[in-house]
């Protein structure tokens, strides 16, 4: 009985691998890569990772094709290792510059692409500093834009990736007009207050980070460098 | 020999007959169109039918959409409520995602089946009455399910008659039409609804003239809104430059106006009003309301649309008694409390003493109300002889909506309590754990064992973790059945305040129509509740009024979504609890303290912007434009 019962599964599992073929596409080996710049500084434009500006790409050759997004790091660099290679419609979008136009690149190996932009914002001269239980952020702003600065914020976590979307306190002014550049505007953290003592915890290494806001279509925030601070 | 051939002959000279319409014979399993509309009857059925997928957003719509109430329909009873400021699960921390919410493919069939019917209309045989009110009927179906179509992916293929395939799948392939196209088809649906139907007493299960503009003052306040206030949020890509989503601030006021009229059409009639319109005291006003919702078909001249879940049972009854009981009269259901009304709706009630204002709950001396960081044995906490009297002079609503600690249900006191404070002013919060002074015991929660309390004690993922159990909807006359689709409270769809509250917020957004009368009707909702003192009309007493009023009538998603304040409303944002502490420094006297904190264990939500809209599912294969960002 055992016998015939191994026999049949064998029998079973046998025809059973032999009923399907093996995937035959290749995996995606493609990849692309590079930084966003801001083209007055020269220097890599800060992002957000969660909810920040991404990089749509459009594969050619499809119908109504689903775009895909790629992320920024906070930095402002980007990657993806996994894609077909084929041609593409490329352009950073729904970020914290001012909109630019798409361009076709054909994605081959690793290709690079590198974007340079116009910041909404630039956050000039930007200090965080902490005395006794004060956090205090001072800048100046300069906009690249006419229109309103919505708001201006001191963003806190214990993330080195610190931002607008990842928080776990902030310091955050409502301006909503258009600033002016010779302004130097102050936002403090007070680390004894009742809603941060227990947030931000004496002992451990916390991430602080100036951001503003641009009223503009889908705008995100533009950002100065993280600083940490061990409490 | 030769009759044989004759024979034959003739034989097949009367076969080459007989066999005529072979090929025409009508299945007898089957009913047919016209047997079906030619009946009255058959039509009665067919209209049922279309009633019972009208999207009708009750105690069977849940996340993964409508009539969430056949066999097990087990979604830990995580209702629409949760992803608002409303409540919060008793476990889940889960928020809008991009699959919530979609009645897409059933949007399609309903609208089909409705087409069928109206199509055939003029062809029926009967009285002309008849006739009218049937097209009137297939028009309100029409215009709500496109209501639904359009608050969730914006502008949508219009199908206006039945499609015919005629081997062509191309030729059914019908491109989006603009945001503003489709919002202006349902204000033509509904009006062709209101032309057909009569008023009706507002009793019947059936639509009258009166649901017809119910539906239209809510369809056009929607639609105004996102013209309105659309550049709060503004997106791009192909479905914004075509416009197929997104309207701009020059349409709002042809939509307004028609929110104004539709309202004004039921107002002016005289068919409606308030139930318990003007209570004696607060807490008869909470009873009343209480009421209302517990058994509509009481609730007097106030509902305009019932929906009844008529038996308990499969696609007949829904689940709200057993997931939102709490625990001390759940009889056995293993998973109770699990709607928990937060404090930031708790706080917005008003008080008697102060009309006009939110009246957020003070717990301390010194005022702080900020201060969630949780039990600060420096602070002076505010001690109160019971674990609801810091609750006492706030709106009546508030009372028939939640229910609050130590308030009875059901003939028993409803235990909810989060912890002690020793006498030796250490707090024990939210944590299994008892103590004896002076031969008397304490429990952190209130009580001894599990079936003894209703708060905090999160076994099971049940219990109120905000320090709210829920009230409005349930059945307080009869025990929970401890299984599925049992309870049979029936819903109110259209409501005359809801009509109220739209009217006043489209006068006072459009700066349009009459502001006295407005103004009237946002106080006479709250003389219902007890107040006594006018207010004004403004745009902020209006959206209070809308949230404590209409508060898990799962109308509050759709405000934020309309009025696009989801984004801001919702950014990095906590929700917030109440801890009722008893304060054993008080012994010998029983003493209360309450601690404003974060709800235990819960993240921060953020809406993304592109759930403003929902995706259109399929798009490789309908061809259709998706919106923004998916």
């Amino acid at each position: 009985m055992k016998r015939t019962a191994f026999i049949v599964g064998l029998g079973l599992l046998l025809t059973g691998m032999a009923a399907c073929e093996k995937d035959n596409y290749d995996a995606p080996d493609a990849a692309l890569y590079g930084n966003i710049y801001d083209a007055g500084t020269k220097t890599l434009l800060e992002q957000d990772v969660i909810r920040g500006s991404v990089v749509e790409l459009k594969e050619h050759g499809w119908d109504n094709v689903q775009p895909q997004w790629l992320i920024f790091k906070t930095d402002g660099s980007y990657e993806n290792s996994l894609l077909f290679e084929a041609n593409y419609t490329v352009a950073p979008v729904r970020g914290n510059f001012i909109p630019v136009e798409p361009q076709d690149v054909r994605i081959a190996g690793r290709t690079q692409l590198d974007f340079n932009v116009t910041p909404y914002i630039r956050i000039v001269s930007p200090t965080i500093t902490r005395t006794g239980n004060l956090v205090t952020a001072t800048f100046q702003l300069q906009q690249q834009v006419t229109n309103n600065v919505r708001k201006i914020g001191l963003y806190a976590h214990s993330d080195f990736r610190v931002g607008e979307t990842l928080r776990l306190t902030a310091a955050e002014q409502d301006i909503n007009a258009v600033t002016d550049p010779a302004t130097t505007y102050t936002l403090t953290i007070d680390l004894n207050a009742p809603n941060v003592r227990d947030i931000l915890k004496p002992g451990r290494t916390y991430y602080f980070r100036i951001g503003a806001l641009i009223d503009a279509v889908e705008s995100k925030p533009n950002y100065a460098k993280a600083v940490s601070f061990d409490l | 020999m030769q009759t044989f051939p004759k024979i034959l002959t003739c034989l097949l000279a009367v076969m080459l007959f007989s066999c005529k319409s072979v090929l025409d014979l009508k299945p007898t399993d089957k009913i047919l169109a016209e047997d079906l509309f030619g009946d009255p009857e058959g039509v009665k059925l067919y209209m049922a039918n279309l009633y019972y997928q009208l999207p009708m957003e009750d105690f069977a719509y849940f996340r993964a959409g409508f009539n969430q109430n056949g066999g097990d329909p087990n979604n830990g009873g995580f209702a629409p409520a949760m992803v608002t400021d409303e409540a919060v699960h008793s476990e889940f921390g889960d928020f809008v995602g991009d699959g919530d919410f979609h009645w897409w493919d059933q949007g399609y069939k309903l609208i089909r089946d409705v087409n069928l019917l109206a199509d055939a209309i003029p062809t029926l045989q009967i009285i002309e009455a008849d006739k009218k009110k049937l097209t009137g009927e297939s028009a309100f179906i029409k215009a709500f399910a496109y209501f639904a179509l359009a608050k969730r992916y914006g502008g949508v293929p219009l199908i206006k008659q039945t499609q015919q395939y005629t081997g062509d799948v191309e030729s059914l392939k019908v491109p989006r039409s603009t945001e503003k196209a489709t919002w202006d088809y349902v204000m033509e649906l509904c009006d062709q609804a209101i032309d057909n139907l009569e008023p009706g007493d507002g009793k019947s299960r059936r639509v009258t003239k009166y649901t017809a503009a119910a539906l239209k003052s809510r369809a056009a306040l929607h639609a105004a809104s996102v013209a309105k206030f659309w550049s709060r949020a503004p997106m791009s890509g192909p479905a914004v430059t075509d416009k197929l989503v997104g309207m701009t601030a020059g349409d709002a006021a042809a939509y307004y106006t028609a929110c104004i009229q539709a309202s004004e059409l039921i107002i002016n009639s005289g068919a409606f009003a308030l139930y318990g319109a003007n209570p004696a005291s607060p807490e008869e006003a909470a009873e009343n309301y209480r009421m209302l919702f517990a058994n509509p078909n009481g609730g007097d001249k106030e509902t305009i649309l019932i929906k009844g879940f008529t038996l308990p049972g499969n696609l007949t009854g829904h689940n709200y008694d057993i997931w939102y009981q709490p625990a001390q009269s759940a009889n056995g259901w293993p998973h109770p409390g699990r709607m928990n009304p937060t404090l930031d709706l708790v706080d917005l009630y008003e008080r008697y003493d102060n009309p006009g204002q939110s009246a957020p709950v003070v717990t301390t001396t010194e005022g702080d109300i900020n201060d969630y960081g949780g039990f600060n044995a420096g602070l002076h906490y505010i001690q109160y002889d019971s674990p609801n009297d810091i609750f006492k002079g706030k709106d009546a609503r508030l009372w028939g909506t939640a229910i609050l600690p130590g308030t009875p249900w059901k003939g028993t006191p409803i235990i909810i309590q989060a912890g002690y404070v020793l006498p030796n002013g250490q707090a024990v919060v939210r944590t299994k754990a008892e103590t004896t002074i002076n031969g008397t015991t304490y429990y952190t929660y209130g009580a001894a064992n599990t079936s003894q309390y209703s708060g905090f004690d999160s076994y099971g993922g049940n219990n109120t973790r905000t320090g709210f159990s829920f009230k409005k909807f349930m059945n307080h006359a009869a025990p929970v059945m401890a299984g599925w689709n049992q309870s049979t409270t029936d819903y109110i769809e259209f409501r005359y305040a809801e009509v109220l509250l739209n009217y006043a917020e489209a006068v006072v957004e459009s700066g349009t129509g009459n502001a006295a009368e407005a103004a009237k009707a946002l106080n006479d909702i709250r003389r219902r509740a007890g107040h006594t003192t006018a207010i004004p009309l403004t745009v902020a007493n209006v959206q209070r009024e809308r949230r404590v009023e209409l508060a898990f009538e799962n109308k509050r998603f759709w405000d934020l979504i309309r009025r696009r304040e989801f984004h801001t409303e919702f950014n990095n944002r906590l929700l917030h609890s109440i801890l009722p502490l008893q304060d054993l420094r008080a012994l010998p006297a029983t003493k209360y303290i309450f601690v404003r904190v974060v709800v235990p264990n819960s993240n921060p939500k953020t809406f993304p912007e592109r759930s403003y809209y929902r995706y259109i599912p399929g798009i490789a294969g309908n061809g259709l434009v998706n919106n923004p960002q998916y």
